[in-house]
This record gives structure tokens, sequence and C-alpha cells, in this order.
């Protein structure tokens, strides 16, 4: 047991005084920590977000209610109001950040037609977004792999060209020397690994729940699949450069290739007309109802709100119950293409999850995005709370447009309050599929590498 | 490097001996065969990808053009607030390299009282895949055709060394400028061999969308950088092959260059850059808009003082004691003055956007001093016609569009409608033919380049610094050469 120790430490010192080696773990530590604070900022930066709308709708409501005369009715000050719709963030959300960057989850509705403001996003720099994004997910899963294979390529055949392999095989057995030296290997990178992650939680306020849970034990095990890819390379028989060039092909594959081909091939299965044409339909759907009589628009909105049929609108002057249906029609025009629209969106991402059983790196991305509530589904979720919410505004203010409440007659404090949507799934559905994936992944190369090396 | 025939003969005969073991070399054939394989692929298939957008936003920009003319008679009001869509115009060479337009709205919706943001970009409809972005020919090009030549190349003049073989072609009477000079032609042939189906494949698919000799003056360009910037690859592969004592250490050092330059730091870069100068997220950005709105006043609003001391102004110019009285539309003059002031609270905010991604994007071009990836493709975007600035120019113009298209429907309502029974009146159809159509103009190439002086500095610094180094390394190749000989 004794000696066993002192191999791993006698590798540990000789891994660690190459030049190489100690800058790659200083460079993997600074940009880990930087990444930590970047998570940081964003769980700050998501929270100002939030506020900032709330405080808004408190702003605006307190300075219209001080110029408009308390007889107005409650639609011409409903016209300017837009209510706040802010998703909490979560803490996990900043370590793997999928779209966050792009989208907000912290909109405000107006009565109108809402297909016309679902749609708006984050004010990305588009030359930043292109980019690429860095966050604790990138670091670990695209490139801490580059730094296990950069000390784990040669873990036979460089002892083997440096001319030491007889040497050392004749104090340890070969396989003792191997478990050896990929256990020094395994600590030097999972301390990294560790310091990131925890510097990650720290810095982000993350909780130990089911989800962080899941993400550090996809990040684990993303590691470990990693070290078989390297240990199953490694076992053949061939020399240094052949083992690199062959571990560095697999990384280009599983990290960049695979993505941005399946990528390419989303886009061009699964076209999105739907966005254009929910816009067009939804602003004509609107404004045709302009040059309906009254009577006509109704007709359509009692379709959808039968509860209201027995509410009138005079044919020959402006109301506000006509207006506000008027922009329901402009939805309800826009509906079948709002509804094939998302259905694409969902196609799209069940493809791309499908294809990642593929690439274990992207199916572990994929399910940390989702682990974080960062993916696409997480922004269609939201959207589908937002709906909801504008249905219960809809329902809590159009008896007041019918009955032309005045402003002074709307208890302010009774308005709905923005219902954050739920994660849709469990953590634990979330996360199963990666981990299988990468289990098999895992053994897969191993076994592999055995034959090849017994053969 | 002497010029002389006979130096040129050792040269090509040592560029000819490298091509010999390069096609003996079974790793190096599969990359080329990959390489151009997916390079073909990405050219086919982001050809069709932007081509079947180009046709839905032609298709749905004609029916918004027929909507509008084919709208019935209407108060201009109305159509102020009817307002019109705009589609963004797919750059010029946008199929080889997409630039930012995938994170940048393809239709804005423009109404009056209004700035609406656009919408429906490619990146609000991709999956956690897009990370690395789509499989373009600039992705291909820029990305992949780098480690294709450090395989290639790595071993040029180490294994020479390791082989005992670097002396007895110095003894034989090749100069290590000869010797440098035969590798970096070999490995830039592989690096020509895997462009050319690449470039010809994007030459051909572009045909259809060449129109013009200016299309065919950004390809021209687009190959010139990108030539330069894999022959930066291919002078910094030889130089680390002859430095390094091992074939092993060079390649190592190699891919981590690569990993650096095409993977970190733009990331990094992009990171920094966004920390150093944060923007306003969009719920404090439409926040902020509303604040200075309420500030401006509203005409909707009874006795707001700006438009209170208006109708003073009107009622004293034309002599009359209403504005009911007023030989002009009093409402239409309400609109009109109403949309100017708010249109500049909506322009300075967007110059605020505007002025955070420029600080912003400074940061990236200094990044490119370290990263010739992104100097390249800073390059590449400018060129194709899909960078930031042409993304900016299609939100200006939709901008400038719409204050004129909205001031002219106000310019109808104060002329054409009487100020009594305003609401109930409207405007011959005639009236909606005359209307400007909306077109965007790509920014000129020069200007394209000239904004870009550090990312051109940055490819000549990926050429000039190399071949210093190439110059130092002749000499210690002399020197290993005269050890060996002596």
């Amino acid at each position: 047991m004794r000696a066993w120790a002192r191999l791993l430490a006698l590798d540990l010192r000789r891994l660690t005084r190459s030049a190489g080696t100690a800058a790659a773990i200083i460079l993997l530590l600074v940009l880990g920590v930087y990444v930590a604070w970047r998570a940081g900022r964003n769980v700050e930066a998501a929270q100002t977000s939030s506020t900032a709308a709330e405080t808004a709708y408190d702003d605006q409501l307190d300075f219209l209610l001080s110029v408009y005369p308390p007889a107005t009715d409650a639609g011409e000050v409903l016209y300017y109001l837009a209510f706040p719709a802010p998703q909490p963030p979560l803490a996990v959300s900043s370590l793997a950040r999928g779209r966050a960057a792009v989208e907000t989850e912290s909109l405000r509705i107006r009565l109108l037609a809402l297909e016309g403001q679902l749609y708006e996003h984050e004010t990305v720099n588009p030359r930043l977004a292109a980019a690429g994004y860095l966050d604790l997910a990138f670091l670990l899963i695209a490139l801490l792999p580059l730094f296990i294979i950069a000390v784990s390529y040669d873990l036979v055949s460089g002892e083997r060209e440096g001319g030491t392999w007889n040497l050392v095989r004749l104090f340890a057995p070969p396989r003792r020397l191997l478990v050896a030296k990929l256990a020094s290997r395994a600590v030097l990178v999972g301390a990294v690994a560790a310091v990131v992650m925890a510097a990650g939680a720290l810095m982000a306020g993350v909780g130990l729940d089911g989800r962080a849970g899941w993400m550090f034990a996809l990040v684990a095990l993303h590691t470990v699949f990693w070290f078989a890819l390297c240990l199953g390379v490694a076992m053949g028989n061939r020399s240094s450069t052949a083992n690199a060039m062959i571990l560095a092909g697999i990384w280009v594959v599983l990290t960049i290739l695979a993505p941005a081909a399946l990528s390419l091939a989303n886009s061009v299965l699964h076209p999105v007309p739907e966005a254009l044409e929910l816009t067009v339909q939804q602003r004509q759907g609107y404004h045709e109802a302009w040059d309906l009589p009254p009577s006509a628009t109704m007709a359509s909105f009692y379709r959808d709100y039968p509860e209201w049929s027995d509410q009138e609108v005079p044919e020959d002057v402006f109301t506000w119950g006509w207006y506000y249906a008027m922009n329901h029609r402009g939805d309800q025009a826009a509906r079948d293409a709002s509804r094939a629209y998302r259905e694409v969106l969902r196609q799209r991402d069940a493809w791309a999850r499908r294809w990642s059983v593929f690439a274990p790196p992207l199916a572990t991305q994929l399910a940390l995005d989702r682990l974080a509530r960062t993916d696409l589904m997480a922004q269609l979720d939201y959207q589908d709370a937002v709906r909801r919410f504008h249905e219960r505004l809809k329902d809590h203010f159009f008896p007041h447009f019918f009955a032309t409440t005045p402003i002074d007659a709307v208890v302010w404090d009774d308005v709905p309050t923005f219902e954050p949507a739920a994660p849709a799934d469990s953590a634990a559905r979330a996360g199963f599929p990666a981990a299988i994936i990468l289990i098999l992944g895992s053994g897969l190369a191993l076994g592999v590498g055995a034959r090849r090396a017994r053969a | 490097m002497r010029n002389s025939p006979e130096g040129l003969r050792n040269t090509l005969l040592i560029a000819r001996r490298q091509l010999g073991a390069i096609r003996q070399d079974g790793t190096v054939l599969f990359l080329l065969g990959l390489v151009v394989a997916l390079g073909l692929v990405a050219v086919l298939g982001a050809r069709h990808h932007e081509s079947n957008e180009a046709g839905q936003r032609a298709r749905y920009q004609g029916i918004v053009d027929e909507q509008w003319v084919d709208q019935p008679e209407r108060h201009p009001h109305r159509v102020v607030h009817y307002g019109f869509l705009v589609f963004r115009d797919q750059a010029p060479l946008e199929f080889v390299d997409p630039g930012v337009s995938d994170y940048t709205g393809t239709s804005i919706f423009l109404e009056g009282h209004r700035q609406n943001t656009a919408n429906f970009g490619e990146a609000r409809h991709s999956t956690g895949t897009s990370r690395f972005g789509r499989l373009t020919p600039a992705s291909v090009l820029a990305l992949l055709l780098p480690l294709l030549v450090v395989v290639a190349g790595f071993a040029a003049v180490s294994a020479e060394r390791e082989g005992g073989t670097l002396g007895v072609l110095l003894t034989q009477g090749a100069t290590p400028a000869q010797i440098l000079a035969g590798k970096v032609l070999a490995t830039g042939a592989v690096g020509v061999l895997a462009t050319l189906p690449v470039a010809l494949a994007v030459a051909v698919t572009a045909g259809p969308g060449l129109d013009s000799a200016a299309s065919a003056l950004r390809l021209g360009t687009l190959a010139a950088i990108y030539g330069i910037y894999l022959a930066g690859w291919v002078l910094v592969t030889v130089l680390v092959s002859a430095v390094r004592t091992s074939s092993r250490s060079a390649l190592a050092q190699l891919l981590a260059l690569w990993v650096v330059i095409c993977v970190a730091t733009p990331r990094v870069a992009a990171s920094v850059a966004g920390a150093l100068y944060p923007l306003p997220s969009r719920a404090e950005l439409t926040a902020q808009v509303e604040a200075a709105l309420n500030e401006v006043g509203d005409s909707h609003r009874p006795d707001d003082p700006f438009f209170r001391s208006l109708r003073e102004e009107y009622l004293e110019r034309y002599q009359v004691d209403a504005v009911e009285d007023l030989p002009v539309n009093w409402r239409g003059v309400l609109s009109r003055e109403s949309e100017s002031l708010t249109s500049r609270v909506f322009e300075d905010h967007r110059q605020e956007l505007v002025e955070g991604h420029l600080r912003q994007n400074g940061v990236m071009a200094w990044a490119g001093l370290l990263s010739p990836y992104l100097a390249a493709r800073d390059l590449s975007m400018g060129i194709a016609g899909s960078g930031p600035e042409a993304m900016e120019a299609f939100l200006a113009q939709a901008e400038a569009h719409r204050y004129t298209i909205i001031q002219r429907l106000n310019e109808l309502h104060i002329h054409e409608i009487r100020n009594e029974n305003d609401r109930a009146q409207r405007l011959a159809r005639e009236h909606w033919g005359q209307f400007p159509v909306f077109g965007t103009e790509p920014p000129p190439l020069d200007g394209m380049l000239a904004n870009r002086p550090l990312s051109l500095a940055a490819l000549g610094l990926w050429i000039g610094l190399p071949l210093t180094g190439l110059g130092l390394a002749r000499r210690r190749l002399a020197l290993i050469g005269t050890e060996r000989s002596s």
C-alpha cells in the first residue's frame, strides 16, 4: 500500500513539473475563478432585471394615476400600462447559460395583442453572442477534456518512447503502474474540476438541491468518460503523436463538429417560416377589425369568451371593450401560426436531443442547459406562463371595460400577478438520459481499447 | 534566401520530398478528405438554408407590401398604427459567413409612437447545439483547416531531425532557408488542396446571387483574407516544427495553440468585453425609455405643458380662438410634433445601446491581435456584409423609414383631413401606392476594410511574426547542420 502511494506521489510530482501541465493548470484555475465570478454577476443581473420590471410597473402606475383625472376610463390608462412577468432566476442558470444570454425572462406585457409582445429578446450584442459564450459548463465540458487528453495521451507510449517502460516494469507490474499513473491524473483533473465547480457554486450562491446535484454528477461522469476514452486509445500500440492526433480528432468531432453539423441540419430540416407568418397574421387580424363593424369583432371574441356574450358594445361609438376585443382578434388570427411555430421549435429540440446520443459531450451540454432551465423548452415554458398571465389579466379587466369603470374605481392591489413557469420535468428526468449515454460511452471506449490492446 | 535557379530547384525538391511523405500518411489523407467533404456539405447546406430564408422573407415582404397598397380607405392616423413590417435582406455572401446575422432579428414592425425591436433571429430558434455555431463555409475555413495544416506539417522539420536526415540534407548543399521554404510550400499545398474544392463550390453556388462585379470583388477579397490567415498557420506550423526538439512536443504545442486561438480566446474576449462594458437589460432599457417618454409628455393627455404651449403658438400664428378653427388639422399637428419628440427619445436610447456595442466590439478588435482567428472572422463577416455594422445599418435604415412614413401620414392628416368630425374621414386608396418602399443598402466594401485596421494589422502580424521566427530558426538550423557534419 505504501509503495502504491509513493508511486502515486512520484507520478504527480513528475506531472506537475512539466511546464506545459503547470501552465494549463494555472490557466484552467484562473479561467475557472473568472467564470465563477461572472456567474455571480449573472445572478445579480437577472435579479436587477426582474426588479426593474417590477419597479417600472409601480412607477408607471403611479405616474398614470397622477396625470389622468380619476374619471378616466380604465381602458385608456391600461393602454399605457405594462404588467411585469419576471421569472425568478435560478442560481444554477448562471452556471450553464444556454440561451439565457439571448432571452429575457423579465418581459412586461400590455393588454394589447400578445403575439406582438411575446418575442422581445435580451439586449444582446450580436458580435459577442456570435463569438460564443464562456460559462462554467463550457469550461468543464469543452476545455477540461483537452487537459485530460494533454496529460494522458502518452500514458503508455510516452514511457515506451522514452525507453523507461522496460526499466520501470522491473519494479512494478505494468497494470499497477498504469493504474497509478491514471490515478495521479484523475487526482489532478478531479482537483481542478472540484475547485472550479466549488468556486462557481459559491459565487453564484447555488444551493445543493437536486438540480445542482445532477449537474455536478453529470460533469463528473463526463470527466470519467474522457478518461475512459483516453485510456482506450492509450492502451493501443501506437506512437504518442498518433494518440495525440486521434484524441484531438475525437475531441474536435464530438465537441465542435457534431454540434455544428446538427445545427446546420436542424435549420435545414426544420425551417421556421411561422415566425414571420404569425407576425403578419397578428397585425392583419387586428387592423382589419377597424374596418369591420364592431359586432363582427365581438362575435369572434364571444367564441373564445362565451361567458361575456351577453355584453354588447355599441356600433357607432368607440368603446374600450371593443378596442381590446380587436386586439384579441389579432391573437386569434395568429393562433394557428403561433402554435405551428412552437411545434417546430419543439421538433427542433427533440431532434437535437435524439441525435446527441452519438455525441456524449453534446448530450451532457443539453442536459446541463435543461437542468439549469436555460434551454429552448424553458423559454417556451416561460412564454406559456406569460400567455396564462395575459389571459388572467384579460379575465380581470374585461368586466371593467364592459362596465366602463373609471380608474379610481379599480382596486389596483387586486390585479393578478405573474405566476412563474414551473420546471416541466424533474431533475432526474432531465439528467438521467445523459448519464446513461456517458456511462455507455465510457464502457464502449474502454471495451474497444481493451480488445485492441489484446489483439 | 538566394533566388538562384539552383536554390529554387532545391526548394522544390524538398517540397516534393515532403509531399511524398504526406502522401504516405493515412491520417493526413483522411483529414483532407474529411475537411473537403465537410466544406462541401457546409457550402451546400448553408446555401440551401440562406436561400430558403431569403425566399421566405421575400415572400412575406411581398405580402406585406401588397397589404399596404390594398388598404381600404382609411384615416391616416389609423395607418400610423397599422404600421409597416420590414424584413432584413440577406447580406451578399451571408451563406459563406453568416457573421452576426443569426443573432440579429430578421423582421421589425414599424409603427407610430413606438420603436420595436427586430425579432426572430436564427439564434432564437436554435437548440443548445448551436454553441459552436452552425457548420458554415467560414467555420470550416477558419476553424478546421488550421487543424489540417497542423497535422500535415507538425513533423515537417522535426521528423527530419529525429530521423537524422536533416544533417544529410544540409551537407548535400540545401541551405536551411531552402529546407524551410520547401516545407512551407508542401504544407501550404495541402492547405490549398483542401481549400480549392470549397472555394470552387462557394464560387459556383454563389453564381445566381452574383449579379454585380461588387460581389465578385467581395469573393476575391474574402479568398485573400482566408489565404493570408491559412498562410499564417502554415508558417507557424513549420516554425514550431523547426524549433521543437521532437515531433511529439511540436504537435502538442501546435494543438494547444489552436485551442487558445480558435476556441478559448474568442469566448474569453467576448466575456471580458461584456464584463467591462455591461449593457442595460431589456427590462431596464424599456423602463428608462418609458420614464423618458413620460417626461416628454403625451399629446393624448389633457393639460400636458408642452402641448398646451404648442396650442397657444398655433392659435396666435393663425389668429383664431379655438383649434377647431385652424386651417390645418390640429390633431395631425399634435401627432407630428409628438412623433418628433418621442422618436428622439427612442433614438437617444438606441444610440446608447449602439455605443455600448461599439465599445464591446472594440475589445473584440484588440483581442484579434491575440487571436488571428477572431481577426480573420471579423474581416470575413465584414466582407460578407454580415458584420455588426451591416446589422446596425439595417436598424438605422428601418428607423429612418419608420420616421419618414409616419411623418408623411401625419402631413396627410394635417392637410387632407378637416378639423371637424376628424375621425370619421377617410383618405382615398390612391395614397397608399405613393409611399416609398423599404430597401436596405449593404455597406460598401472599402469602408468595411477601413473600419477594421486592428484586424488587418493582426493578420499582418500573423504573417510577419512567424516569418521573423523562421528567419531566426534558419540560423539555428544551420548551426545544427554544422554540429552534425563536423
